[in-house]
Order: structure tokens, then sequence, then C-alpha cells
């Protein structure tokens, strides 16, 4: 015979007076205890009231015993408590509940093993001795009691859907989780096992199971944003009856839910084009940020001052840069470290804020953490990521987030590198070059440099090592492997067919540059 | 049956008075000594039945604690101003004696007024008891009782109250205002009356329970005492009373894996095994430590003590009445849930 009442139904119940396992001792939890079925609750105010449990042969081994509910607390004295014990033994029952305090010698304990008698505390014997009776059979009380408590739980504000859970799993009293198919997204309360989310995978608009001594009843969200979740009340040693409950609460609690993850979704939306627009006004202005933007930026929570390390990822295909953003944040939320990301463009732009300066190893372990967090975005979207160089200030933040912006450009075109680039590794010419590297400027560099080149193809090098040399003749000389009067002869002859003082940095830097646009 | 007693008799009763104590009642140790320098022997005992039942007596012991007497030998002399008072308010000079409590040290004290009166085999508790409203007189109410207390200093009490809670709280002041033990008399009744109204053949009893060997199995010294072996172990844990501080529950974990509690007041009250009482007062409940085969007073159960306890049923006299028991279950001493229910009193 299924029996609806069991002790551990009652400690799993929300309302149960504050009922707690003393002997057994609770150290492991009620679940460490094999389930007892009992066949009644008996409310008692004194041991004369004691009834025989009722049953005739009550006493033998299998029979399931009643839980004498005493709405006193035990007997001062240790031998009064023994004598108790023996008697609610000697007449059939399983288990005692004393009102608290409870505090029971070893030897009442002993004692208590002794008999295989189980002995609870609990703070409202009443509360206890009505739990029992709506688990007894009295479903619709059990029921309402639930969904009150779900309406309750709606009635307070809550942030977001996470909180919802917490407000819910708070007045329901067991675990509540938001599940999909591959595993838990959000709990609250408890923590569902792997073993109860395989048993509740499950299409139909209800499902109520048992797992591994947990169980747990489900309902399918109706949500337009996102499919094939399912809200979770969960806990341990529930019956039957309870389950069923659950279920109805579930169903209650399932529309507010759906609604909240909408909510979220926009706000969220809402949130990153704040962002992003107040990012885009930041990085517009080549002075640093005016007022206005300082005070939009300090509202959201942004700080300019300590050290900046700006990181930009691209698309580099369509993608919804929302989700982009979405993968970033659940990553960066784990991080030890302040970050901030926002929608821009086909991307994500961001960065990581020290408030001093972080040492080699630090900013080692944060690039790997962003090199990790690019490898796995790059599972689901085609994106490069660059990092910039750590920088203070808000100019600093500003100039970091701009190298960002070069180093993802420049690694979207490399696959060396898994299109994730440092702007350290990267090197600075490395840099300009790409800028250069493009159809207005190589015509110019080639004719810039063709009388060089129709003068013969070892003036070039000449002038590359000359230039790489900061101007050193003898240096040049000696990386060239040339006598010196060689180089200065041919130096002199390259200033008279390009007809361009080199001593000019400006002209310098043009004459490398297009060197450097030809040789690659 | 008349018996005469020697000095080599003195060891046993004193044993046997040790069993009837019950853990309280007091060494017997100071009256052993004291009636070795007496040196009463030859000492005639007799049968209540045996003298003339219109015998004057007089029934003697000490009250108050028996702690104090070995740090303080009384002295001997102190019962004569008592017995003197006696003979003064009631116009009779006693002529026989016996014992106030049969149990403990009290049951020698009369040995110290023998052979000047004529020793009878008779007292008013058959053990070890606390109070003197449950001594059998008192509980049967027998009018024209007296008790003589010694107030120290040579003074002399004498009461006579028709309410046994009366004697009892004024012998008690007047014991605290001796230095808290000293000798009390009991008179104003004859032979004839210990017949019905007091315990009669302890002495006997003492005597023969007092040459038990106890190094034997328990149970084959339970059967020798005449009782029942109740069980043994090692006792864990000593706990004072919540409501009253001198009652006290000795944890104990049995030889047969048992849970074991022994409550004790003045004397050794109840036995529960594993939340079952099953022995309790007046049963006579006796503490053996078997390593050195000691009768254990209350204070020397103590954590870590091997312990055998017996259990010797209490004299028939408390329960041939049905307002007797009702003064020495436990609740008598004021600790409640130990009451048994047709409680063992079997003994002649």
């Amino acid at each position: 015979m299924q029996h609806t009442l069991s002790l551990q139904a009652l400690v799993a119940h929300p309302r149960n007076g504050g009922l707690r396992w003393i002997e057994p001792g609770d150290g492991t939890g009620p679940s460490a205890h094999p389930v007892v079925p009992l066949r009644d609750v008996v409310l008692v105010t004194s041991v004369d009231e004691l009834p025989s449990c009722t049953g005739g042969e009550s006493t033998q081994p299998g029979s399931p015993g009643s839980l004498v509910v005493f709405t006193q607390t035990p007997p001062r004295e240790p031998w009064e408590a023994d004598a108790l014990l023996r008697r609610v033994k000697s007449r059939g029952h399983a288990a005692l509940a004393f009102k608290e305090p409870v505090a029971l010698g070893a030897g009442t304990l002993a004692v208590a093993r002794r008999l295989g008698l189980l002995i609870l505390g609990a703070g409202a014997p009443l509360e206890l001795a009505r739990a029992a009776w709506e688990l007894q059979g009295n479903q619709d009380a059990l029921t309402l009691g639930y969904v009150r408590k779900v309406a309750q739980s709606i009635e307070y504000h809550a942030d977001h859907v996470q909180d919802l859970l917490r407000h819910l799993a708070a007045s329901v009293g067991h675990g509540v989780a938001l599940v999909d198919r591959e595993g838990v997204l959000l709990e609250a309360g408890q923590h569902l096992s792997p073993d109860l989310h395989a048993a509740l995978r499950s299409d139909a608009w209800t499902r109520a199971t048992h797992a591994g001594g947990a169980s747990g009843a489900s309902v399918r969200v109706e949500s337009p944003s996102r499919e094939g979740l399912r809200l979770v009340f969960f806990d341990r040693g529930l019956a039957g009856t309870q389950l069923s409950a659950l279920s109805v609460a579930a169903e209650t609690a399932m529309p507010a839910v759906a609604a909240r993850l909408l909510i979220d979704e926009v706000a969220s939306v809402n949130n990153a084009s704040i962002d992003s627009g107040l990012i885009r006004d930041f990085l517009e202005q080549p002075g640093g940020p005016d007022s206005d933007v300082r005070r939009r930026m300090h509202e959201r929570g942004w700080r300019t001052s300590g050290v900046h390390l700006g990181f930009r990822i691209l698309g580099l295909s369509r993608l919804t840069p929302l989700e982009l953003l979405r993968s970033v944040s659940r990553e960066t939320r784990t991080w030890d470290v302040d970050t901030h990301a926002s929608t821009a463009g086909l991307g994500v732009i961001g960065w990581l804020t020290f408030s001093e300066p972080p040492s080699s190893q630090e900013l080692e372990r944060h690039t790997s953490a962003l090199r990790e967090l690019h490898r796995e975005l790059r599972r689901s979207f085609n994106v490069s990521t660059g990092v910039g160089t750590p920088e203070a200030g808000a100019e600093g933040l500003a100039s970091s987030l701009d190298a960002a912006g070069e180093a993802a450009r420049v690694a979207a075109q490399r696959e060396r590198g898994g299109h994730f680039l440092r702007i350290d590794a990267l090197g600075l010419e490395q840099l300009l070059l790409s800028r250069t590297r493009n159809d207005t400027f190589l015509p110019t560099a080639r004719s810039l440099l063709q009388p060089l080149i129709d003068a013969g193809g070892e003036l070039l090098p000449t002038l590359g090592a000359y230039l790489d040399h900061e101007s050193s003749t003898a240096a040049t000389a000696q990386a060239l492997g040339y006598h010196r009067n060689t180089v200065s002869t041919r130096i002199e002859r390259i200033k008279d067919l390009l007809g361009l003082d080199l001593a000019d940095p400006d002209t310098r830097l043009a004459v490398h540059l297009a060197l450097r646009a030809l040789q690659d | 049956m008349t018996r005469t007693l020697g000095a080599e008799h003195l060891p046993v009763l004193a044993r046997g008075f040790s069993w009837l104590g019950a853990g309280g009642g007091g060494s017997t140790l100071t009256l052993e000594l004291m009636l070795r320098q007496r040196q009463p022997w030859p000492l005639t005992v007799h049968d209540a039945q045996e003298l003339s039942p219109a015998t004057p007596a007089v029934a003697v012991g000490y009250a108050g604690s028996t702690y104090l007497m070995t740090e303080r030998l009384p002295d001997t002399a102190l019962f004569a101003p008592l017995l003197a008072a006696a003979e003064r308010w009631t116009g009779q000079a006693a002529r026989a004696v016996c014992s106030i409590e049969g149990g403990g040290m009290n049951g020698l004290t009369p040995f110290l007024l023998a052979p000047h009166l004529q020793l009878v085999d008779a007292d008013f508790t058959g053990r070890a008891l606390p109070r003197f409203d449950q001594m059998t007189m008192f509980v049967d109410e027998v009018p024209g009782l007296l008790a003589c207390v010694s107030t120290g200093a040579g003074g002399v009490c004498v009461i006579e109250a028709s309410r046994a809670q009366d004697v009892e709280a004024l012998v008690r002041s007047a014991v605290v205002c001796a230095g808290g033990v000293g000798p009390v008399l009991i008179a104003g009744f004859t032979v004839g009356q210990l017949a019905e109204h007091a315990i009669t053949g302890g002495l006997e009893r003492a005597l023969a329970v007092g040459r038990v060997d106890p190094s034997g199995p328990p149970a084959e010294v339970a059967a020798a005492v005449g009782g029942r072996y109740v069980g043994g172990g090692r006792v864990e844990s000593v706990t004072p009373g919540v409501s009253d501080p001198y009652a006290s529950s000795a944890l104990m974990v049995g030889d047969d894996g048992t849970v074991l509690r022994l409550i004790s007041h003045t004397e050794f009250l109840a036995v529960q095994r594993d939340g079952a009482v099953i022995a309790s007062a007046p049963e006579v409940i006796v503490c053996l430590d078997p390593s050195t085969n000691e009768i254990l007073e209350v204070q020397g159960i103590h954590p870590a003590r091997r312990v055998e306890i017996f259990a010797l049923p209490a004299p028939s006299w408390w329960s041939a009445r049905p307002h007797r028991l009702a003064h020495v279950t436990p609740a008598a001493y004021g600790v409640q849930g130990l009451d048994q229910e047709g409680a063992a009193c079997s003994t002649p």
C-alpha cells in the first residue's frame, strides 16, 4: 500500500512547524533516513492522553506506526523523558515530536536508539498537525496553500527572473529551477540534481517524478522568446500529494516567470542600446569625454579612473550583437575584475578596469581569459578579437579601446592567431602597415620610390637598412656587410634620386612606410 | 526467638545493615567503632512477642548529616538526657529499646543503650529512609508518641505533636541547632504496639544478608540475599536533577548494551532499563562495586565506576495497608514518574 503520509513528506512540507530530526541525528540530513511511512499523526498535550496505536498488531516490524506530536517540551528530568519514550514506543508508535526547545541528554537519545523510536522537534506542534492533515488527503487545502504562497511571492518586487525564482523558492519552501533540455539555467533555494533533471525532461504540459531521493513537479514555460524551457518545483522526500499540489503551483507561477523572461529580454536590449550609444559618444570626443558624457558614464557605473584594458570583438559575418553580448557577459560576470561590455556596430566593445596598474602576470592572466573567451565565442560566432594595451584614465580608456579596435581589424585577416590579436604582440609597425596596405597608399609608395627601383635593385635594401639603423652609416654597413664608404656613397645617391631631405622626421617616416609597404 | 550476639556478629550485622541502607542511612563504620569501645557483648536480642506487651519502649537513632559523624564521633552518653526527659514526660521508665531506622548506621544505634534496656528486634522503616514522617509509627498515626532530640550543649527538645510532618520539621530544627547531627529518641509506645506498627525481624534479616559472600556471580549473590540482580554496567555520567538538586541520575551502559539509569535521592530510588522502571523504592536498591565488593552509598556512584545493582524486596508491612506505600515510593521523595504499580514488598 502506498502511504501518502511519510515522515519525509512531513519534513519536506514547508509549513510543518519547523520540524527537525533529533534522533537519528540530522548531521547528514533527512535524505539519509529511510522512508518512514506513517499510519497517522496523533496530537497530545500530556502523557495521559497518549492513545495506543490503532490497528492492534502495530508493533510488528514493517507495519507503520504513528507520529506522536507532543504539544509540550520534553520532561525536564532525564528519567521522565526516558519513561515517556518507553511509553510511546510500547503503545506502538513510531516517532515522537516534542515542542522546541528539545534538549535531550545523551542517555535519553541512547534510549531512543535502543527502542528504535524516532525523535523530532517542532517549533509549532499545531502547525505540524495541520501539515499532516493536509498531507492525509486534504489535497485541496495543500494545493491552495501553495498557490497562495505563489501569489504572495509575485507581489514582491523582483529585479530579474533570478530574483523572482528566489522569491518563489522562499515562499513556497522548496527549490525552484528553470531548466531546458541541456541543463539547469537558473535555480533558487536548492540544487537540482542532474538525475532529477534528466527525469523531468519532457514535452508534456506538466510532469511530476522522483529520482534519487528527490522529486519535482515541472511545467512547460510558454515563452515567445525562449523555447523548451520548464519551470520546476523540487525537494527531497516529497510525497505524491505534495507533487500534484506543486504541479498546480508551478502552473500558477509559470505565466509570471514567462512574463518576467520577456521583460528581462526587453530590458537587456534597451540597456545594450543605451550602453552602445554612450560608448560611441565617449569614443567620438577627441579631447576626452565632456561633462555630460562623464555624468552618463558615472550613472551607469563606468569608472574612468584606474587602468583600463580594452577589447573589441568584431563580427566577421552576420550575427546578432545582442546575442554576442549576452555570451560575453555570461563569461565576464565570473571574472574577478571590474568588466564592462556593450554592443558596438557588428560586435562588442568592452574593457577591464584595474584600480592599480596590473602586474605583468596579472595582465597575462586576463589576456588569456580574453583569449579563452574568444575561443569559446568562436564556437557559435564568426568573430575576431583584439586586445589593447593597459592605459590609465579616461584618455587611456579611449586609446586602449581604439587600439583594441585596430587589433581586431588586423586579426580579422590573420587566420594564424585564430583571429585573436593582442596589440603588444602586434607591434606598432604592424599596425601602421595594416593602415597603409591599401589601394590608395600602395601606388603612392610605388611612385615615391620608383626612381630607386629604376636605378637598380640594390638601393632599396640599403635604404631600408639605413632607416632601420637610425640613419647610422656604420651600423648599416655592418648589417649589410659592406664598407661604410659604399653605404655613404649609396645614401648620397638615394638622396639625389629621390630629391628628399631624409633628415626631416616626417619625410623619413613616409619613406620608411612606403618602403615597408612595398617590401612586405 | 531469643538470640545472643557476640563481638563476632558485629561485622556481619554492619554489612547486613549496609545492604538495607539502600545507598543511604550513613556508614556503619562509626557505630562499629563506638561499639568496639563499649564492648556490650554478649547481648540478648528479643522478639517483640517475647516481652510483655505492656513493656514501655523507646526507639533510638541518629538524625541529620551522617557525613558529619565521620568527622566528629558522637558522644554515646548523649542518649541519657533524652531517656530522662522521656521518662519525666511519660512518667514511666523505658525498659526496652529498638531502632528508628532498620538500615545503615541506625540499625546498630540501639546497641548503645543495651543491655541497660532490653534490645528488641524491631524498627520503624525496615530499610533506610530520610524522614520521620515516613516512619511506621507516624505513618500509622500511633497516638501519644514523643520525640526527644538533643539540641546540643546539654539541651533537650521534647516534641509531642500529633502531625507527623510537624515532628519531622521540629526534629530537623533541633538537629540543626545541635550542629547538624544528633541523637533522637522516640518514646510513648509499648513493645506490644511494635508488632502492629513497626517492622520486626530486621536484625535477623541483616544477619542473614550480612553473611552472604558478595564475590560470587551476581545472580547467585542475589538469590542468597533474597533479592534479584537488576543489572550491571559502567557509569557514564552523573547529573543532578533539574527541579531538585538533591536528586540525581546516573547514566550507565549496561553489560548487555542496554541503557541503565540509576535515580537517587538520599537513597537509591529507582532503576530504569531503556526507559522502563525495573526497580523502585520501597524496594531496597543496593549497588556493589564488584572490584572491591564495597557496598556503595549514593555519593559513591561516579563516572567510570563499574557497578552491580541488586534489588531486595521491601518489608511487606509497607503494602499491608493501602495508605502506607505512598510514604515510601519515589514520589514521596519528590521524584516523579518512577512509581511502579504493585511495588514488590514481600519480605515479612
